[in-house]
Formats: C-alpha cells, sequence, structure tokens
C-alpha cells in the first residue's frame, strides 16, 4: 500500500540524538525497536481520538435529545413532523456510522498486538530463521482476528497477493459496506 | 425513535468495554422507553444479575476479565437467568464462535454495526 503520505518530512532537521545507541546492536532489535515505535504512536493516536470521538458522541446525543424533546411540545404541525422523522433517520444512520469507530478502534488493536509478536520473534534468532515457526506466528495471528473484513484481508495477503491486489479487494469492501453497513442477524 | 409505553418497566443490562458503543445502546434503548443499565465486562455484569433482575442481557464477546460467551454460560446456570433472553452484541462473525455462543445458551446473534430499527424489533420479538 502506498504510504509515502506518510513518511517523514525531509525538511526536518535530522540528528545523530535520533540514533539507537549502539549497545548490543542487532538488525533483528533495530527492526523490533521500529515495529514497537509504530505500536506505541498507533496507541498514542488512538487514545487521543478517544477522547475526541466521547465529546462528538455527547454533542450528538444532546442534539438529539433536544431534537426529541422539541417532537414532545405537542406541535403537530405536518412541517415539524416531517422535520423530526428527518432527524430519526439521520440519528439512525450516525448511530450505525458510530459504531464504525468501535470497529477500528478493535481492528487497530489487532495490528498492534500483531507488530509486538513480531517485534519479539525478530529479535529470536533461531526462533525467526525457522519456516516453521513462522508459520506458527502467522497462525497465532489468524486467530486474532475477529472480522469478516479482517479475515479476508489476511487470507489474502498470506496467500501472496500483491498490494495492488489488495488495495482492489478493500475497494471492494468498501462498497459492499456502503450498500450494506449493517451486521446480520441470526436468532437461535 | 419514540419512547414505549410498554416498555417502561423492561430492564435491558447492556455489557460492553468500549465506552462509545455503551453509550449508541444506551441511546437506542432508552428512545424506545426502555430501562439500561450498564456494565464494562463480564464480571461486573454477572454482580448486577446477582443482585437484581434484569429482563433481557445484550452482551458484547470479547472483553477484559470475563468475555460475553462465559457471562451467558455463567447466567444460564443461575435458576433466575434460565429463561431470560441473552442476545449477544458483537464484531465476531466467525461460525465457531457463534456455535459456542448458542451452547452457552445465547438467544441470538447479532453483528456490529445494529442499526437501531433492526436492534429494537430483535428485542420486541425475544422479550
Amino acid at each position: 500500500m502506498d504510504l509515502a503520505h506518510l513518511a517523514p518530512n525531509p525538511s526536518e532537521p535530522s540528528s545523530d540524538d535520533t540514533m539507537i545507541a549502539p549497545i548490543a546492536w542487532t538488525p533483528e532489535q533495530q527492526i523490533a525497536r521500529m515495529l514497537e515505535l509504530c505500536e506505541a504512536q498507533m496507541e498514542s493516536a488512538l487514545s487521543e481520538s478517544d477522547v475526541a470521538v466521547d465529546e462528538l458522541i455527547k454533542s450528538f446525543t444532546g442534539l438529539i435529545e433536544a431534537g426529541q424533546a422539541l417532537g414532545s411540545l405537542g406541535d403537530d404541525s405536518s412541517d415539524l413532523a416531517r422535520q423530526l422523522d428527518a432527524l430519526r433517520k439521520q440519528t439512525a444512520a450516525a448511530v450505525v456510522a458510530f459504531q464504525f469507530y468501535d470497529k477500528l478502534t478493535q481492528r487497530l488493536g489487532h495490528v498492534r498486538y500483531s507488530l509486538s509478536a513480531l517485534a519479539m520473534f525478530v529479535c529470536d534468532r533461531a526462533k525467526s530463521s525457522e519456516r516453521d515457526q513462522w508459520r506458527r506466528l502467522f497462525s497465532t495471528l489468524r486467530r486474532l482476528y475477529r472480522t469478516d473484513e479482517e479475515r479476508q484481508l489476511f487470507k489474502l495477503m498470506v496467500d501472496g497477493a500483491t498490494a495492488e491486489q489488495a488495495r482492489e479487494h478493500i475497494q471492494q469492501s468498501t462498497l459492499t459496506l456502503r450498500s450494506a453497513p449493517t451486521g446480520e442477524i441470526e436468532l437461535f | 425513535m419514540s419512547g414505549s409505553a410498554s416498555h417502561r418497566s423492561r430492564v435491558i443490562l447492556a455489557v460492553d468495554d468500549s465506552a462509545s458503543m455503551r453509550q449508541m445502546v444506551r441511546f437506542t434503548l432508552e428512545s424506545a422507553g426502555y430501562k439500561v443499565v450498564q456494565a464494562t465486562d463480564g464480571v461486573e455484569a454477572l454482580d448486577y444479575a446477582r443482585q437484581s433482575a434484569v429482563d433481557l442481557v445484550l452482551t458484547d464477546v470479547n472483553m477484559p476479565r470475563m468475555d460475553g460467551i462465559t457471562l451467558v454460560r455463567e447466567l444460564r446456570g443461575l435458576n433466575s437467568y434460565k429463561f431470560t433472553p441473552m442476545l449477544v452484541l458483537t464484531t465476531e462473525s466467525g461460525q465457531d464462535t457463534k456455535q459456542r455462543g448458542k451452547q452457552a445458551g445465547a438467544t441470538g446473534w447479532i453483528v456490529k454495526p445494529f442499526s437501531p430499527e433492526q436492534l429494537l424489533s430483535t428485542i420486541a420479538r425475544v422479550l
């Protein structure tokens, strides 16, 4: 996937201070540190957005309660009824949309776990040089995934899909999601 | 969504470790006239259910301390919850997990994200 927009700004000064101290330097340790950094950045970004989304939900709930209060005033004009009906539909759509934040948090949690697991794995040279150990790692990570989207993407990548094929799959999934955003219901 | 007088005495225990999900569930159910009590995981939910009666349990699966499937199994072991409807609301869509939920005693399985209208009609069916 194209991550060029995430690359560090070249105009920012670089300093040797940012280099990792050369104590017991190994390429594996540097990979592990980089993975841990990615994991920490993701956690930091998620914590920040948690605060913002909480505030957004409070504002949303307040707006809807104000709308409901308007509806209970007893004004039976058809115009007001129409507006309230539109508000109800918008509210239902917003409730569905808000839930994708929860899904995002969960999926990024799985990515963070994967990065941490990989960081530990690459530091163990004996393990990381064995094909069977890699297979075990993939098997562990596969069990982590809960949603259809995660499982499909995992399978696609493990089966050797290119970044372009993955991007096409994601675009297709997004289109499907737009037409049917809610999940299935089954009564036992 | 408007409140319904017939729902006012019904209490729903909503269990989820995500604050935003709890808010969406609470908002949806209260708008329809249900009384909602919330718990952040299975342990908290079980403690509450042992002390107070609820008419329906709506629980997530993956939570710290006690997951939703264990919660359903534990509740089914209590005399007062043998016949209480218990719906699982989760991002988990795999057949294996669904089957485990069914075996634990869940009444139904709802995959997130839920539509308020569908959630309310499902609850009305099982209550």
